[in-house]
């Protein structure tokens, strides 16, 4: 059988090519001066605000948006769901590529970062959340990486390293659900330690269970937005199997997320309950608490249950960049909004352009290598020469 | 906040309350949810995953 070749000649400066040339170039300068002037030359952080954009953004946003790796692989591995066997590729590479970024972004926000191994070499901080955070986000991006591998490793045609890690997926997947587990409500309870910075309605003993169960939901709704991004724009490199099964896997990756949304919407008014936080919700803070919680959760979970029901794809898939958007939202409040909400205005942050411009330059990066890698490697179809696993 | 909460255990006793409440009544809902939600569903699958014979209901086992 032949390998499934598709070539086309491509505008080579077309206007995604324009922009994403630019804030690469800029982003190179920026890290220069990052880099070479440190943190106080490019960001507004300070004692009162030590995280910024790089962490709320880039690292919060980044690790959730990056879940739909661990939630699609226990799906179709642990839970049996083989319908969605086709949807484990790109979850996967979306999941290495977001945890990659997340990493990468860390060593512009963290002050000295040739320190990052620090605490697995010189000091173990193991009372310590971050450390738990740090080992988990280590071991799973090694996770994922390996993960990834056979996809690489078909395009290099190295069969025998391919077959050895095909035989460890079982073992990979629960690593991964295991770490996810501990590392995506850890991100959550690293504000724990601040009862009195975080604004009562945000602020709950179960930010770690907030945060855990709102992954799933950033998985799952990232996956179907990025599956309908992949449909419209790599439909050519699809194989029949990919395009016949990304209606299912979209349809009931919805009927999952608006289950679990359900879950969360009535967890955040736990929260509220029992914090006896109520009153809060006739101020500012609380209309936009509401605004999040009925606008981004409650909304999103009847939208993608009629989505799910009436069949409706279009419904689902707007519906998955609403939800992906109420993601970044909840992690901008907990990180940013809602934190240090006693402060007088002008000791608020705001970031300074030039963290704008890293975080836009980090997607970017994504994105191109995400182009890349879809472009080359078996992602969106079967290799011919290989059994799926 | 009630005027009439003035120690810990009208406090816990108030909240406890409530968040029982919400959760008998968010239970009741997901039932209703949950029947809203696949209803419509041909075969009443579970997420849409694989059953055996699901495609040729009954008559049994995997096909091949």
């Amino acid at each position: 059988m032949q390998f499934p070749k598709v070539t086309l000649e491509r505008p080579r400066w077309t206007p995604f090519n324009i922009v994403a040339a630019i804030i690469v170039v800029v982003g190179l300068v920026i890290t220069g001066i990052r880099f070479t002037q440190g943190l106080a030359a490019t960001t507004r952080l300070s004692d009162y605000n030590p995280w910024g954009i790089w962490i709320g953004f880039d690292l919060l946003v980044g690790v959730a948006l990056a879940a739909g790796g661990y939630v699609t692989s226990a799906a179709c591995y642990l839970f049996g769901l083989k319908r969605f066997h086709t949807a484990v590729r790109p979850a996967i590479l979306t999941g290495f590529l977001g945890y990659a970024l997340v990493v990468l972004a860390l060593h512009y926000d963290v002050g000295r970062p040739w320190r990052l191994p620090y605490p697995f070499l010189v000091q173990q901080g193991t009372t310590s959340l971050l450390f738990e955070v740090a080992a988990c986000v280590a071991l799973y991006l090694t996770v994922l990486f390996i993960e990834w591998t056979p996809a690489a490793f078909e395009w290099l045609g190295l069969k025998r390293a391919r077959n050895l890690v095909v035989r460890l997926t079982l073992v990979l997947t629960i690593f991964g659900v295991v770490l996810s587990t501990l590392h995506q409500s850890s991100l959550g309870a690293l504000f724990l330690i601040a009862p009195s910075k975080l604004h009562p309605l945000w602020y709950s003993p179960y930010l770690a269970l907030f945060f855990f169960v709102s992954s799933i939901v950033a998985g799952l709704s990232m996956v179907i937005f990025e599956g309908a991004l992949a449909h419209r724009y790599f439909h050519h490199k699809m194989d029949e199997t990919h395009r016949r099964e990304a209606d299912g896997v979209a349809l009931g990756f919805a009927k999952a997320a608006s289950w679990v949304l359900a879950g969360y919407f009535v967890l955040k008014l736990v929260g509220v309950a029992q914090a006896d936080a109520w009153h809060h919700l006739a101020s500012g803070y609380g209309a936009w608490f509401l605004l999040e919680v009925v606008g981004f959760v409650l909304l999103p979970c009847f939208f993608f249950a009629v989505g799910a029901r009436e069949k409706n794809l279009r419904i689902v898939r707007f519906t998955a960049a609403w939800a992906v958007l109420g993601i970044v939202i909840n992690r901008f409040n907990v990180g940013l909004i809602a934190f240090n909400y006693h402060l007088p205005a002008e000791e608020r942050y705001f970031p300074h352009w030039m963290e704008i411009g890293i975080s836009l330059f980090i997607v970017t990066i994504g994105i191109l290598a995400y182009k890349f890698i879809v472009r080359h490697m078996p992602i969106l179809y079967a290799h011919p020469d290989y059994e799926p696993h | 906040m009630g005027e009439g909460v003035h120690s810990l255990h009208e406090f816990m006793l108030r909240t406890e309350s409530i968040t029982y409440i919400l959760i008998a009544a968010a239970l009741c809902g997901f039932v209703f949810f949950w029947r809203f939600l696949s209803e419509r569903d041909e075969d009443r699958d579970y997420l849409g995953a694989d059953r055996p014979g699901g495609e040729e209901e009954g008559q049994g086992g995997a096909h091949h």
